[in-house]
């Protein structure tokens, strides 16, 4: 496996990690309050999203920064 | 070994690129300062050649997801970045094409339902699938280009405005589809699928970078101007024949012919003949120069009226136009210190809105919807109404409008857009900031400090004053000492020459001519005998002069040197010789005063004579008898007291003091070192440039000011709008259409505002051309 893969491999797993951890929490929480389903389901996706867009760029420098 | 290298990257389109290009080329070991013009695409590194090779910059900037090449010649380059706007125009405006009209459609067909438009808009129209139809090519066309290039900088964990672009208009469109497949699914069912948001988003900004495309490339045409003089051809006189070559295959000491009408085609010295030529494109100045045998030539002004001919002194990279058009590309790919807080909020700002978007949803999702929905509410400019929105659709309609209304475009545009526009009006007005930094810092002057010799006065003596004594008049006594000083070669001998010559005196030559080493001359003109020296002279020669002591004491006191003359035995008269001020300076110093700056005069010249000089300018702060070193030190002491000053120098001993000041200031005709030393380069050597340097200086500084607040402004106030802080008080809502369209009107304006620019001329200039 190449370096550069690996980077990505790596890195994906901790934003994907963190991304869905965040979902799983925001989907968690909206059980206690009657949202409909599409709001809880349809929120944890956009979480999820909007999660991995801002963790993406922090999460990548910093792995490639240690296994470079 | 510290070397530099200018690159050209291609594809960034907001400051958050910039930052990434300059984080990237900074990480590599050895790379000492990377600078990126985001108006010019222009990268300059400075580096250690032994740590790191330009194949690792090119690597990491490629890695970022930028393309970059070595930046060629200034033609090269303009005819590529030429070739990548034209292409960027075709591209935006064939998906304008294809976004417009649809997204029209589907706004034509959402209308349906409004005012009455039922009777008049065919109901096929308003279907759901009519409108997901028409708004898919729209997305998967149009908007394509935004989904490719943010997934391509999120796998490098890079983000730039292409996503805020992305999941904007992808989130918008797949509301609308769930809206239309599954309208049980609480986004607000069926009315309320959006689907001319989502398309007529994608047309916004599509228009957005059709309009940048158009308007970028303008700030550049100081350089586009500066390389259409270069002259295509020269008449080069070889073996006594008449060859027409390229201007590049020109060699020094060539003899050039130049006839009217034809544009010189290097630097050079005139050998032969007389003309007048327009040097306005290269120093500004209005007025044809006249040309003779002796003068220079600058290459790419034009012949007016006679042919002459002249021997190539500078040619290729060596010619004036080509070293400033080299100085004016330096300057404009150079950063200004205010760009580094847009620079720091922009490179942070994707990033920032993506979180700020996050925490809006979850507010909405919370808290707000509970407390304030109102489903009458409608958006801004909208008659719909939001009705049966579910909470999921409404809070994530508002954290896309954030996404959508934010613009950090603007923020990066605002300083390198106006710094290029202000550079290139001052190399039209024929001054040349050699940085950004020169520009801005030239805004904040308030002192002014000028060399006298050869900056305020020619630097050479002319002829002031003629006091005959007895029934001389004065010309015939100019004429005398003209024609017994013909042979001589001593300045102020050549200075009465000169002035003679000037009142329109055939200068005949002497009978005899005798040097008197340290007292002056001794000639015979026309069978009298004349002596012209100091007072020493006619003391042994026992001259009486002592009736004229007051007039030589008078005439002393302002700084002139005087000159006695006496002919057969007798006192003759006096001339007084000076180096008198340039007629420029004066009117320079008075507009200066006039503008609140304080000017002084520094000179290693005589206590009187400085102060004589000071008095017909002007100043009324003079430092003189200073060594170079201690003109320095003086900067340096003004510098103490707070003042923000300009040193105006030509010669080499104002160097120290140029690169002291926070402006050095270099006229153009001065020596190479006080040009190399100077910030700003004078091209004609005119000082009345300083009042207009100060004024581009000032002008630009207000245009990266205006653009400034605008993009801050803008972002400030249209990110809480979008998030909905109005919405519990006004039922405000911005739709993402419309934060689409305020987002592209958003660096449009930055770059219209910019452009006025254009039209700015100095004070001065204006009142001649008046």
């Amino acid at each position: 496996m190449s370096s550069e893969s690996r980077i990505a491999r790596i890195s994906a797993a901790w934003y994907l990690a963190v991304s869905g951890g965040l979902a799983l929490i925001f989907f968690f929480i909206t059980t206690f309050n009657n949202y409909p389903a599409v709001a809880r389901y349809g929120g944890a996706i956009w979480v999820f999203i909007l999660t991995m867009i801002i963790t993406m760029p922090i999460v990548i420098p910093l792995v490639k920064k240690k296994y470079e | 070994m510290e070397s530099s290298i200018t690159l050209t990257v291609t594809g960034m389109i907001c400051a958050a690129c910039v930052a990434h290009v300059e984080k990237a080329l900074k990480n590599l070991s050895g790379v000492t300062q990377a600078k990126v013009n985001l108006a010019t695409g222009r990268v300059v590194v400075e580096y250690d050649s032994q740590k790191t090779a330009v194949s690792d910059m090119v690597k990491a900037i490629t890695d970022v997801g930028f393309q970059v090449f070595e930046r060629a010649d200034a033609q090269s380059e303009l005819d590529r970045e030429q070739k990548a706007r034209e292409e960027e125009i075709r591209k935006q405006r064939r998906n304008m094409w294809l976004t417009w009209p649809l997204g029209l459609v589907a706004m034509i067909g959402t209308m349906r339902h409004m005012w009455g438009l039922d009777k008049i808009i065919p109901a096929f129209m308003a279907d759901n699938y009519f409108l997901m139809v028409i708004t898919t090519p729209v997305i998967v066309f149009g908007g394509w280009q935004f989904f490719v290039h943010s997934w391509r900088g999120l796998r490098r964990g890079v983000t730039d405005m292409n996503l805020l672009y992305a999941t904007g208009i992808g989130a918008s469109y797949l509301i609308a589809v769930i809206n239309t497949l599954w309208p049980e699914a609480g986004f607000g069912g069926r009315h309320a699928t959006f689907y001319e948001a989502a398309a007529l988003l994608t047309a916004f900004i599509i228009l957005g970078r059709y309009l940048e495309a158009l308007t970028r490339g303008r700030t550049s045409e100081a350089i586009r101007k500066l390389m259409s003089l270069k002259p295509k051809v020269a008449r080069v006189i070889r073996d006594d024949r008449e060859l027409e070559l390229p201007a590049d295959e020109v060699d020094i000491g060539d003899l050039i012919i130049v006839r009217p009408g034809e544009s010189i085609p290097v630097d050079g010295t005139v050998t032969d003949g007389y003309s007048a030529v327009d040097e306005s494109m290269i120093t500004g100045e209005s007025i044809p120069v006249e040309k003779k045998e002796g003068d220079g030539v600058i290459g790419g002004t034009i012949n007016k009226t006679g042919t002459f001919k002249f021997k190539a002194t500078k040619v290729g990279k060596d010619t004036a136009l080509a070293q400033i058009i080299s100085l004016v590309e330096t300057a404009q790919a150079s950063k200004a210190p205010i760009q580094k807080l847009a620079d720091f909020v922009a490179g942070h700002f994707i990033m920032g809105v993506h979180i700020l978007s996050l925490i809006v949803f979850f507010f909405w999702f919370f808290v707000g919807y509970d407390i304030w929905f109102m489903p009458e509410s409608r958006f801004l400019l909208s008659t719909g109404m939001l009705g049966a929105i579910g909470v999921f659709g409404f809070s994530m309609l508002l954290s896309l409008t954030v996404l959508v209304i934010s613009c950090p475009c603007a923020l990066g545009l605002a300083t390198p857009s106006a710094m290029m526009a202000g550079s290139g009006k001052g190399a039209e007005n024929g001054i040349l900031f050699k940085g950004a930094e020169a520009i801005e810092t030239t805004a904040k002057l308030d002192t002014i400090i000028f060399d006298k010799t050869g900056t305020l006065t020619r630097g050479e003596p002319s002829v002031t004053d003629v006091s005959p004594a007895g029934e001389w008049n004065p010309d015939d006594l100019l004429h005398l000492a003209a024609v017994a000083e013909k042979n001589s070669e001593h300045p102020l001998g050549e200075a009465i020459v000169n002035g003679a010559r000037e009142k329109g005196f055939e200068v005949e030559d002497a009978d005899s001519f005798e040097a008197i080493p340290g007292h002056g001359i001794a000639a015979q003109v026309k069978g009298r005998q004349l002596l012209l020296g100091n007072r020493r002279l006619m003391q042994t020669r026992n001259i009486d002069f002592t009736g004229h002591l007051a007039k030589v004491e008078y005439l002393e006191s302002m700084g002139k040197t005087v000159m006695f003359m006496a002919v057969d035995g007798s006192f003759a008269g006096l001339i007084a010789v000076a180096d008198t001020l340039k007629e420029s300076s004066v009117e320079a110093i008075r507009h200066l005063r006039y503008t609140g700056i304080r000017v002084g005069m520094l000179t290693g010249d005589n206590r009187r004579t400085a102060e004589a000089i000071a008095s017909q300018a002007g100043i009324d702060y003079v430092v003189a008898e200073v060594l170079p070193e201690d003109k320095a030190d003086e900067i340096i002491r003004l510098q103490q007291q707070g003042h923000k000053v300009a040193m105006v120098g030509d010669g080499i001993n104002d160097a120290p003091a140029l690169a002291q000041a926070d402006v050095g200031i270099a006229i153009g005709g001065g020596t190479d070192v006080a040009k190399e030393t100077g910030d700003i380069i004078l091209i004609r050597g005119d000082l009345r440039d300083v009042v207009s340097a100060i004024e581009v200086g000032r002008a630009t500084m207000n245009k990266v000011k205006q653009n400034l607040w605008w993009a801050f402004g803008y972002n400030l106030l249209g990110i809480p709008i979008a998030a909905g802080i109005l919405y519990p008080f006004t039922g405000w809502l911005v739709s993402p259409q419309l934060a689409g369209l305020f987002m592209a009107l958003s660096s449009f304006s930055v770059t219209m505002n910019t452009l006025t620019l254009r039209g700015f001329v100095p004070t001065l200039k204006k009142q001649y051309a008046a």
